[in-house]
């Protein structure tokens, strides 16, 4: 409402319209669109498999789309195109970093094919490494780095050069919760300084937490798409149940499928997954109904609506695996 | 431009530090050749003794006197052996080695000129005495000598067969009786084109490490991968090939950095010299791009970083072997001509041409044999589809 008109209709940043992608009869991207805007975070959600690696390589422009196109800062991305290259900053999902080279000497290597030069590429390594928390580990090489630190410098990498659209993908997968705190931060102060930011995860509290938007990706399909409230409206207010025990078989799903309040139910291996309309009100008839069935049940758990159950919303699957 | 820069540099400092590359490069070549080179001075401080050798030769046989030739030229060669060549008829020739007269006894039979004329195989009849160090090496030469004459006299037969005249056969077979080198592969080529044991030596290791080396550039783009970073440099605002230029010319600039090392520390070591600057730099230029090509082929045929390094290892060591890093090695037919395209075969037989005061033009041959390799390569690496280390 309040926003400026100047920032309101900025051009998006990246504009993502049809794309697909195949790896032999599978198709990895089935048809994706959407579009970020300066100074926006938006989210891919899914599950492992769902195409976010993939969508996100055809947009760095590492793979070739086989329908659809990729526009970033206006300019058609491919794995052949040079110019969109200049405004993208890439953080993958795997570490991509020289392990017999300094925090330092991967930095101003990196700045150097982005076309940094002189003081300006070496005052903002400097920065950069601030930023990181690595001054002090600048010079060693970064084989003898943790995994928290290796981590850091690959994000450091895709924002040195300032780009307009910075890619994060699950970077913080198999990250201790003190540095998974600090990149966190750190992207939250990157949408600040206006840097449109795409970042792909799996789990729902990252998302919550930084994105603008969320899109949920599932089977190489976005199955929904908006901010948070958008799409917490989509299960039209029902609550989470889990349900923990043992034997869980099939007629106990089936059970709790039939039951009328209950819209979707899940089974894990030691979980059951339920959307339940008014669930304070009904989950004494829902855990009769399993223990009936045959469950032995150990625990009951109720949430609020959360992106957890949109995505069971959307998909009929917990988004945890 | 900068890109490859940027890219080459950071490589060849990360080379430089990981150290492996630094020992295939120099510190293993030197050290063997250090370890060859005592070898060496302790068999000439061995002090080779005289040695007479009883021959007989059927009279007119003109073919039939490279036996006798090649033993009188014997104490020509360096640190070579002092051969007294006794011609006695063929009745005495065991009895002399038997009496201690002669060391070794050689009996050429009559119509071995005729019989290696028309490819037939023919013996040669060897008696020997106490056998000695000496007695070894005049045998392993007459060795030599035979087995070339009868390659030369099969290649004679296919020519008879082909239709070349009968007077041109004689001189073809003249050539060959008219001795020369025993070793000589290229039959013509005079003997100041074959470089010295020792220099051969110096090359060939020369040679069989290059290729060790430049692998460490190529298959950089493997390590690139394992890295992650191949994705990252994709993402980079460059042209995706200079990625894989960049490896090429690390792989070219510690080629030819190692090579000329090693010539030149070796050549000290051994006391050789390959001749002027400006042919042996062309050969040395022409050799790595060959080695750094075949380099892209295997890193496109391998499935997997630990293929591409064992395919690597195996490629120097068949072109190595192969082209004489070790011992000469030469045969005739198809197989002789694929020896000869080795790039590393030619390599030497250029490092022979110029230590023999050999010039640009003088090496046209070998130069061209390096050069069209490293096209082929090249050419194949493009047309074999990708199976997966690169993409
Ligand atoms: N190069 C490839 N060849 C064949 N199949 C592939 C390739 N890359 C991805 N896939 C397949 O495409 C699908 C999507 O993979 P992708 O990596 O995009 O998923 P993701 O959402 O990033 O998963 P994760 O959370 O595990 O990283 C998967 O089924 C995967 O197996
Ligand atoms: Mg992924």
């Amino acid at each position: 409402m309040s926003q400026p008109a100047a920032v309101r209709s900025a051009p998006d940043v990246l504009v993502v319209d049809g794309v697909v992608r195949r790896f032999g009869d599978l198709t990895a991207v089935d048809g994706v669109s959407f579009h970020i805007a300066p100074g926006e975070t938006y989210g891919l959600l899914g599950p492992n498999g769902a195409g976010k690696t993939t969508t996100i390589s055809i947009i760095a422009g590492l793979l070739a789309a086989d329908a659809g196109e990729v526009t970033v800062a206006g300019e058609r991305m491919g794995p052949q195109a040079v110019a969109p290259k200049r405004h993208i900053g890439l953080v993958p999902q795997d570490l991509a970093i020289y392990p017999e080279l300094s925090a330092r000497e991967n930095l101003a290597f990196f700045g150097r094919l982005q076309g940094m030069r002189g003081s300006a590429l070496s005052d903002r390594v400097a920065e950069v490494l601030e930023l990181l928390g690595l001054s002090d580990r600048a010079k060693g090489p970064t084989k003898e780095f943790s995994g928290g630190m290796k981590r850091r410098l690959n994000i450091g990498i895709g924002l040195l050069h300032h780009p307009r659209l910075l890619i994060l993908d699950e970077p913080t997968v198999g990250v201790d919760p003190q540095s998974r705190n600090a990149i966190l931060e750190s992207v939250e102060a990157l949408s600040v300084e206006g840097m449109a930011v795409l970042y792909t995860t799996h789990y729902m509290e990252e998302a919550e937490r930084l994105c603008d938007r969320i899109g949920i990706i599932d089977s190489g399909t976005l199955q929904a798409e908006g901010t948070r409230d958008d799409l917490l409206r989509l299960t039209a207010e029902a609550d989470t149940v889990r349900l923990s025990g043992s034997a869980i078989g099939p007629e106990v799903s089936a059970a709790l499928r039939a039951l009328p309040h209950v819209e979707r139910v899940d089974a894990g291996p030691h979980e059951l997954t339920l959307l339940v309309h008014d669930a304070p009100a009904r989950v004494a008839e829902v855990v009769t109904t399993a223990s009936a069935a045959g469950m032995a049940l150990t625990g009951v758990e109720i949430s609020r609506p959360d992106l957890e159950s949109v995505f069971l919303h959307l998909t009929g699957r917990a988004l945890r695996d | 431009m900068s890109h490859l820069l940027t890219m080459t540099l950071s490589d060849l400092r990360q080379r430089i530090r990981d150290k492996s590359v630094l020992l295939f490069a120099f510190v293993v070549p030197l050290a063997l050749m250090g370890v060859f080179n005592l070898i060496f001075g302790t068999s000439q401080d061995l002090d080779l003794q005289p040695v007479t050798v009883a021959v007989s030769t059927p009279a007119d046989d003109p073919l039939a006197s490279v036996v006798p030739d090649v033993l009188d030229g014997l104490d020509e060669t360096d640190g070579g052996v002092a051969v007294t060549v006794l011609e006695l008829p063929s009745d005495e020739v065991s009895e002399a080695v038997d009496d201690g007269r002669a060391a070794l006894g050689i009996e050429v039979p009559a119509g071995f000129g005729a019989a290696v004329s028309e490819g037939e195989d023919v013996a040669v009849t060897v008696s020997e005495g106490e056998s000695s160090v000496e007695t070894a090496i005049a045998l392993s030469v007459v060795d030599g000598a035979l087995a070339r004459l009868h390659a030369q006299s099969v290649t004679v037969g296919a020519a008879a067969a082909a239709g070349v005249p009968p007077d041109e056969l004689e001189a073809v077979a003249a050539e060959v009786a008219s001795g020369g080198p025993a070793f000589t592969v290229v039959p013509g080529e005079a003997a100041t084109q074959q470089l010295s044991p020792a220099a051969a030596l110096v090359a060939g290791q020369t040679g069989l490490f290059l290729l060790f080396t430049v692998s460490f550039g190529v298959l950089g783009l493997i390590e690139e991968r394992q890295n992650g970073t191949l994705a990252r440099l994709r993402s980079m605002p460059m042209a995706s090939w200079l990625i894989v230029a960049a490896k090429a010319l690390v792989s070219f600039v510690l080629g030819i950095v190692a090579t000329t090392v090693l010539l030149t520390v070796g050549g000290a070591m051994f006391d050789v010299d390959f001749g002027s600057p400006v042919p042996v730099g062309v050969i040395v230029v022409s050799v790595v791009l060959a080695a750094t090509s075949v380099m892209f082929l295997v890193v496109r045929v391998a499935r997997t970083a630990e293929q591409a390094s064992v395919a690597a290892s195996i490629v120097a060591l068949v072109l190595g072997i192969g082209g004489g890093a070790f011992t000469p090695i030469s045969a005739s037919g198809a197989l002789g001509t694929l020896l000869d395209l080795n790039p590393i075969a030619a390599f030497m037989r250029g490092l022979g041409i110029t230590s023999g005061g050999g010039g640009l033009t003088d090496i046209t041959v070998p130069v061209m044999i390096m050069l069209g390799f490293a096209v082929v390569m090249v050419v194949l690496s493009r047309v074999i589809p990708d199976r997966g280390v690169v993409s």
